[in-house]
């Protein structure tokens, strides 16, 4: 229906994206590194807002993140960190700004919208795993029905991606039937059956028991080592620390600081990033 | 028993291991309730037969179902056989015209409920405001209110005339109803039908097999499309060789006769078996399903109960076949034959007609006003009031319990499949649906009871169903307790059939949890 001046649109904005590098250091990635810079863009948003009603939960931001790179986005809550994950898969619509991931934009194109959330993998607070399909099925669904994989070819990648993520011993059972970091491990071995190259975590231990957070944290870790484009909403401090590029500090809607953990935990130089790192520190 | 209670007071409390005294055993109380509540609802229920017993033969009131094979002195409005010979072939009539009604009403309702439900939470304004409007209006207004109504509009519709109609005669429109063209069974339909079963497990086979193709390549391979296929061709060429299934009547006759060779004795016995075998196996299973890699897990009481119950169970089914009721034998072997007969009537000896017939509506004068004939099917004026009637209050019921079940199925779950990259249908098909059918079942099923025991309102505008025509044979025959006894029965066989059926459907659709 859309034809193939779509598709030159695509490309167009492709080669725009990547050739605009000194303007999105610029304007939100001054920290970066000379080898991060030189990356290609993954995720590139522009002047993005986004209102609930007559209330603006994204106004103006502007970030760049490059490939293999972990982004951790910190903020109070209400900040507007999760609206702006969730905007890069188009759970919200955000209303004007330009939000290009690898080289395609977000629009109402439809064609568009399954590319991008087909290679952006995506993991939820509340692990949102189907109930009523087992750990194999759960994972292997997408595979199946979007990929067009066959199922011993999708079963045998599950089995890897659950012994990835440490419960290959699961995979018959249930969601109900496990704990809620098993669950979240398998939300992560969902989202990684569809191969894709930007995982976005939204709170990914926020609703963990202490004892699971960790066993968690490792698996994002570990994928955090094999050169994942990761972004990541979280309230652990200590993975912030260890794991991260890169910290944007979110308030109100808007970035207020964007830096290398160790500028971010030991210099900041916003007054609202001082009384936010004082509160959670 | 007072020495009893004393001494297990002093045993109680702070002796560790020892036996409560009886009234403090969980296992006794439980047991002992029960058998008492057991005896006092029989006591309770012998000491009302009795009583209603004694009134009736005070007033010299003969109890009894003889009516049954009396003579009714009045026709029925509609149904299988508008003018019965007995009482009991009456109610028969009526139960069917209940049951018609009632399997009717279901499909539409259902149909109708889903579209409304689902066009409620659509985002088109007008869709989701017309359904609306049609849920609270319809909801709120008592049915019989809404049956009177259809009634007195129809009832306000010209009258039958004997022009064409629209659609050249296709469809009649009058104040005696609606007739729309028939499509009944044709002469060679039962051998054609064959055909199609076959052409179902064939069918059914193909489909297992695109779905394996599926799981092994990947490839979309359109399983439901073969199997429609399959039936199809089967259909098509059973429509044309049919007869050549003639001689299946034939099997038919052979095993009516066998039937009527047995004797009582023999079927009395063949049931005893049966009984027995039945109790067994289903001990056997349960026994089989409380063992574990350990050995037999311990069986608590209500196990005990069980296995009891179900030898017990046997015991009667033996005692009521050979002392309760020794005619029961006779019957099950004439009706046995009498079924098999009509079955092998049905297969005829080698029919040819095409197995299904349509007909165009037709208009008869027979007296001073024009009417429908019998070509047509006759929606006539009383069972149109009570069929849309039921049909439309109860879709407005089921559009909410449609809503419902799927606002139930958490926002994360349509994210998460988004997320994936699903396409809606496929998200709706493997995500949505499954659960939300889960939530939607059993008050679905709720309705199809509601929708079941409402048509008992045709009384109102009289349309013959099953109690309207009782109401008819108590007026003739004065026997009310007995009717009603009827109608309950009747209605409580209705309601368990469609029980059963939703919660096969509910035990399938379970969810898994720790």
């Amino acid at each position: 229906m859309w034809g193939s001046d779509s598709d030159s649109r695509d490309a167009k904005q492709g080669r725009d994206g990547k050739g605009k590098h000194d303007v999105s250091i610029s304007d939100a990635t001054v920290a970066v590194s000379d080898e991060l810079a030189a990356r290609d863009d993954m995720i590139v948003c522009r002047e993005v807002d986004k209102w609930f009603g007559d209330f603006q939960a994204l106004s103006g931001i502007s970030a760049t993140i490059k490939e293999q790179e972990i982004v951790v986005v910190l903020g109070p809550s209400g900040s507007g960190k999760s609206t702006w994950i969730r905007c890069i898969n188009r759970l919200e619509v955000h209303q004007s700004g330009q939000i290009i991931v690898d080289g395609i934009e977000l629009s109402n194109d439809l064609r568009n919208i399954e590319k991008i959330r087909s290679e952006v993998g995506m993991v939820f607070q509340q692990f949102n795993l189907f109930p009523h399909l087992t750990v194999m099925d759960n994972i292997t669904l997408a595979p199946i029905w979007v990929r067009r994989k066959s199922r011993s070819e999708a079963e045998e990648q599950a089995l890897a991606l659950l012994e990835r993520v440490g419960i290959p011993e699961q995979a018959q059972k249930f969601p109900g039937q496990l704990s809620g970091g098993q669950q979240q491990r398998v939300a992560i071995a969902r989202a990684l059956a569809m191969e894709p190259r930007v995982m976005l975590f939204d709170e990914p231990t926020s609703a963990l028991d202490p004892e699971m957070i960790k066993e968690v944290l490792d698996v994002m870790e570990e994928l955090a080592r094999t050169g994942m484009t990761m972004m990541v909403v979280t309230h652990e401090m200590g993975f912030a620390r260890e794991v991260a590029d890169r910290i944007i500090f979110m308030e109100d809607g808007e970035i207020v600081e964007v830096g290398t953990p160790e500028h971010f935990f030991t210099e900041p130089e916003e007054e609202r990033t001082k009384l936010f790192l004082s509160q959670v520190l | 028993m007072s020495d009893e209670r004393g001494a297990g007071e002093t045993a109680s409390l702070g002796t560790l291991g020892a036996r409560p005294p009886f009234y403090r055993d969980a296992t006794v109380v439980k047991w002992l309730s029960q058998v008492v509540g057991l005896v006092l609802v029989l006591l309770g229920l012998f000491f009302l037969a009795s009583q209603a017993q004694n009134n009736l033969e005070e007033r010299d009131i003969a109890t009894g179902y003889d009516f049954l094979g009396t003579a009714l002195g009045s026709d029925l409005g509609s149904g299988i056989d508008t003018n019965p010979d007995t009482s009991g072939r009456a109610l028969w009539a009526g139960m069917v015209n209940t049951i018609r009604l009632a399997i009717a009403g279901i499909a539409l309702a259902t149909i109708l409920g889903v579209l409304v439900g689902v066009g409620r939470l659509s985002r088109n304004w007008i869709v989701s405001r017309t359904s609306s409007v049609f849920v609270e209006t319809l909801r709120n207004i008592p049915l019989l209110v809404q049956i009177i109504l259809i009634f007195v509009v129809i009832a306000s519709l010209p009258r039958v005339t004997t022009d064409q109609g629209p659609i050249h005669g296709w469809l009649h429109v009058s104040n005696t109803g609606v007739s729309i063209p028939r499509v009944t069974i044709g002469d060679g339909f039962y051998q054609w039908i064959i055909f199609v079963i076959a052409g179902a497990a064939l069918g059914r086979w193909a489909m297992r097999r695109q779905e394996r193709r599926h799981d092994l390549t990947g490839q979309q391979t359109y399983p439901w499309l073969s199997f429609a296929g399959v039936v199809l061709a089967f259909a098509a060429v059973g429509w044309f060789a049919h007869p050549a299934l003639g001689w299946v009547g034939a099997i038919f006759d052979a095993i009516a006769s066998g039937i009527d060779a047995l004797t009582p004795p023999i079927v009395q016995v063949v049931i005893s078996l049966l009984a027995i075998a039945a109790a067994v196996q289903w001990i056997r299973r349960f026994l089989a399903s409380h063992r574990t890699p350990a050995g037999l897990t311990k069986l608590i009481d209500d196990d005990w109960f069980r296995i009891i119950f179900a030898g017990a169970g046997a015991v009667l089914v033996i005692l009521f076949v050979t002392l309760g009721w020794p005619g029961l034998s006779s019957w099950v072997i004439n009706s046995g034959r009498d079924l098999f007969e009509v079955i092998a009537d049905k297969f005829g000896d080698g029919r040819t007609g095409s197995p299904i017939a349509a007909y165009r509506p037709d208009i008869e004068q027979l007296g001073n006003f024009p009417n429908y004939g019998p070509a047509g099917l006759n929606l006539i004026q009383a069972l149109a009031a009570v069929y849309f009637g039921v049909v439309l209050y109860t879709a407005a019921f089921i559009a909410e319990v449609v809503r419902g079940g799927i606002l139930a199925v958490p926002k994360g779950q349509s994210e998460a499949a988004q997320a994936l990259g699903l396409r809606r249908t496929t998200m709706l098909r493997r995500v949505i649906l499954p659960q939300a059918f889960r939530v939607i079942l059993p008050p679905l099923g709720n309705q199809y009871l509601n929708l079941t025991k409402n048509t008992s309102l045709a009384i109102a505008i009289g349309y013959s169903d099953v109690v309207q025509v009782g109401q008819t044979v108590y007026n003739q025959t004065g026997k009310t307790l007995e009717v009603v006894s009827i109608w309950m029965l009747f209605y409580l066989a209705c309601s368990l059939t469609i029980s059963v059926v939703v919660n096969f459907f509910n035990v399938r659709m379970r969810i898994v949890e720790r």
